[in-house]
Formats: C-alpha cells, structure tokens, sequence
C-alpha cells in the first residue's frame, strides 16, 4: 500500500474515495488546497479507497435511512411506531446480503476479500427494492426517487471524473511529491 | 488447558467471536460498515460482565457521573472497541493501515535510536495495530508481551491469524520469560508491555491512579532497572475512523539507589501520571472490561 508522509492536503487525493461523486469533491478541494498546517508532528496518509470518514458515514447513513423507510412502510404499524421499530430491523436487514451470500460465496470462490461481490450484490438489493417502492403511490417513492437521484448523479459524476482523470493524476502526483 | 467444550466457542471470550470478525472484515462492504458496528455494539452491551465493568471504572474515572449517563458512555468504549479490533484484523487479513498522526516525535525517535527501550502502554486505542506497524516500520526489533486467550481454541486462532515479523510472548512462564527478554532488551530490541492492569499471578507493584490504591505489573519496570533502559510509555489513541495518534510521552528513567522501592515507586508515579492523563481524556477507548479498582470491583 502507497503511503505520503506529512502532506495534511493529501487527505483530499481523489483516490482516497471510492465514489464518483466523493472522488470529484475531492478533487475540487485539492486544487484549492495550498500548504494546509500540519498539526500532527508526523503524518502518515495511506492511499486507499475506503480510507474516508465523511464519505463512508455519509453512504451508510443514507443507505440506512432509505432501508428504514421502505421497512417502515411494509410493517404494518402506524408511521411512527413503524418508522421505530424499522431502526433495528434495517440495521439487521442490512446484514443479510452479508451473511446469507457471504458463505455461499466462500464456498464457491474459496477464502478470502469478497468485499466487491457482496457490496455489488448488496447494492443491487437496494436498487430492486427501490426499483418496487419507485413506481409504487406510497410514501417511500420519495425515498426511492432520492436513491435513484443520487445514483444518477454519482454516474454523471464519474464522466466527469472520466474525462478529467489526466487532470486528476496530476494533482495527485504535485501533491505525493 | 484442555478444550473447552463446544458452546464455549460462543462465550464472549470465544474463538467464533473471532472467526466472525475475520469473516466480517472480508465481507462488509465499508459503506455499511457503521450500521454493522454501530448494531453489534448494541448487542454486546448485553454482556453483563463487561458492561457493568466498564461503567464501575467510569464511576472513578467520573466521580458523580450518573448511571444512565455511563450506559451510553459504555456504549461508546463498546463501540470504539470495535472498530479497534475491525481495523486490527483488517490490517492482518488484508494489509489496509490507517491514518497515522504521530505525537511526541522526539520522544519516538529517541526509543528506535535507543540501544534497547521499553515500549510502555495501556489497554487502549490498538495495541496490537500499533505494534505491527512498529515491526513494519522500524529497524528495531520489537518483542510483544501480553497475556494469552482465556480460550485455547480462541489462542490458537490468534497464533494462526498473527502478523508476520512480530514476535508475541505471552506472560504465563514469569521467570523463564523474564530471562528471555533481559537478553532481548540488552540486544537492543525494544519489549513493548501493557503496563495498566494486572492479569494472572504475575508480581505487581502498587499505584494509585485517580486517587485511587491500585496495583500495576511489577515486570516492565524490573526489567527496565535490570537492563539499565528507560521506559517509554506510548499510547496508541483511536481519533476517528481508520485514524490513529500514536502518543510517546517522555521516558522514565530508573535510577538505582540503595533503595529499590522508592526506585519504582517513582517510575510508578511517572507512570500513572501519564496513564491518568490519557485516560482521563480518552476513557471512551480504555478497554478495561473488569472493575480495575478493588472497591469498584465491589
């Protein structure tokens, strides 16, 4: 794994982000960046995708909450009532991708980092799911509608990411050297 | 030790534990990694034991704190436990380090250029994260003593799940292993020991840590008197997600008098003034399951 030792500016290198939208963010913060204060006495940044706090929290988060309506709206309970006892189910129903396929997944491939796999299936749950409340007239279509949103703008966010990639590569490697 | 019979794989302290977090760590996808944590955070909170230990040592640590305040405090060392051990085996099983921000640079620089040291810390941030990113990093050697799994089967999935290029000892055989890194610290390698609590019958020393009687392991310091090397307490302090601040506070030194209690006694002094000092202001990642004072304890 690369590692850039004392550049405080580095925690905003684009591939430290795993999504389009994240990694174009970045990017437009690293051009701003100047010779950020180093508070750390010794500082050392590992370059990896997954290494963000923000991004990461906030795609939880959002993941959550939309799994927490669209369980909220099949129990049959009353909104509030239903949206509260959603909070555990969704954390639970979240994990199911995890340790249903998980093994299966195990079996077939052998030991090992199965992280993609179960992230595009995951993904892809939550597409359907959003797919079925989309078209439907209840309340979570808004939620739905949202979920799709950002997917769409994340896509457009990676043609752009795309098309500045040389633009990119090079401020990344001003800001390693 | 003979093994343990089958439901204790699921006890807390049990290997399925641990073969669920290195299953886990393989397969969560990072995007949902705080709903995991924040979920099986909540389930262990329904370990009594641990739960109940932690808020009698938040008791001290906050004197007058209320008890539903120190629930939820719990929760937090609960949930700053986990990510602990998340990016542990993370760093074991696929080699992703975190953020490393570095406090105390001289005083770190002065242990690796030292000819023998003792590594000093406590039960918190990642111990074990930070002792592999030593064996990776420095051109010192470096010895980890800390004491073994309860569990046999649990110890065995620990030994076959260990970084590479660190040498673990585990604190059971007092004499013979006191021997052993007398001469590993005399060779110049640094011996790093969690020297905050008492496991086991090993022979200890007394402390007081927030004003409180308290006793702390004996070894480090008898063995920084005998290989004549200070003793640099380090503290490995989780500041965010995938984030870490190694802290290196200035070294103990064990002058030799005529008298060797006051000796350690004062070291122990030093000691628990630095120990004080981070974990009053990092309580939420000391990982001290059981009630640490005697009167907490009842």
């Amino acid at each position: 794994m690369n590692v850039i030792a004392d550049k405080p500016e580095a925690h905003w290198l684009p591939s430290r982000h795993r999504f389009a939208l994240s990694r174009l963010i970045a990017y437009a913060k690293l051009r701003r960046a100047r010779a950020i204060a180093n508070n750390a006495e010794h500082l050392i940044l590992p370059i990896d995708r997954d290494q963000t706090a923000a991004e990461m929290n906030g795609v939880a988060l959002w993941v959550f909450f939309t799994t927490v309506c669209y369980i909220a709206a099949v129990l049959p309970l009353i909104l509030p009532a239903a949206i509260v006892a959603a909070i555990p189910l969704a954390a639970i129903a979240l994990q199911f991708p995890i340790v249903g396929i998980g093994p299966i997944v195990r079996m077939l491939l052998g030991d090992g980092d199965h992280i993609k796999i179960i992230s595009v299936i995951t993904m892809a749950l939550l597409v359907i799911a959003s797919s079925y409340f989309a078209v439907s007239s209840s309340w979570p279509r808004y939620v739905a509608w949202f979920f799709f949103a950002v997917l769409v703008v994340n896509g457009a966010a990676a043609l752009v990411v795309w098309l500045l990639r040389n633009g990119i590569r090079e401020a990344e490697d001003r800001c390693a050297r | 030790m003979t093994r343990s019979a089958w439901w204790r794989r699921f006890s807390v302290r049990g290997v399925f534990w641990r073969q669920l977090l290195r299953f886990a760590i393989l397969h969560v996808p990072p995007w949902i990694e705080p709903i995991v944590m924040a979920f099986w955070s909540a389930f262990f909170l329904l370990w009594g034991p641990g739960r109940r230990g932690v808020m009698r040592n938040l008791k001290v640590i906050k004197p007058g704190s209320f008890g539903i305040a120190n629930f939820f405090r719990c929760y937090r060392v609960f949930w700053n436990y986990a990510w602990t051990i998340a990016d542990n085996v993370r760093f074991k099983e696929l080699r992703t380090i975190p953020d490393w921000e570095f406090a105390g640079l001289d005083h770190f620089q002065a242990m690796q250029a030292s000819n023998g040291a003792i590594l000093l810390t406590a039960h918190m941030g990642s111990y074990d994260l930070g002792a592999h990113l030593f064996s990776e990093t420095s051109t010192r050697r470096i010895v980890m003593v800390r004491a073994p799994e309860e569990d046999l089967e649990t110890r065995e999935f620990e030994e076959h799940h260990g970084a590479e290029g660190l040498r673990i000892e585990f604190n059971t055989r007092a004499t013979e292993l006191a021997l052993d890194l007398l001469e590993t610290v005399r060779e110049g390698a640094i011996v790093a020991i969690q020297g905050d609590r008492v496991m086991g019958s090993i022979s200890t020393l007394p402390a007081t840590l927030f004003g409180k009687a308290a006793t702390v392991p004996a070894g480090p310091f008898a063995l920084a008197m005998a290989a004549r090397v200070p003793i640099y307490p380090v503290f490995v302090v989780r500041i965010g997600r995938r984030r870490y601040r190694l802290v290196t506070s200035r070294p103990i030194e064990i002058t030799r008098s005529r008298n060797r209690d006051d000796d350690f006694a004062r070291a122990v002094a030093q000691w628990m003034t630095e120990l004080e000092d981070v974990v009053r202001n990092c309580w939420f990642q000391w990982f001290t399951f059981e009630p640490y004072w005697p009167e907490a304890a009842s």
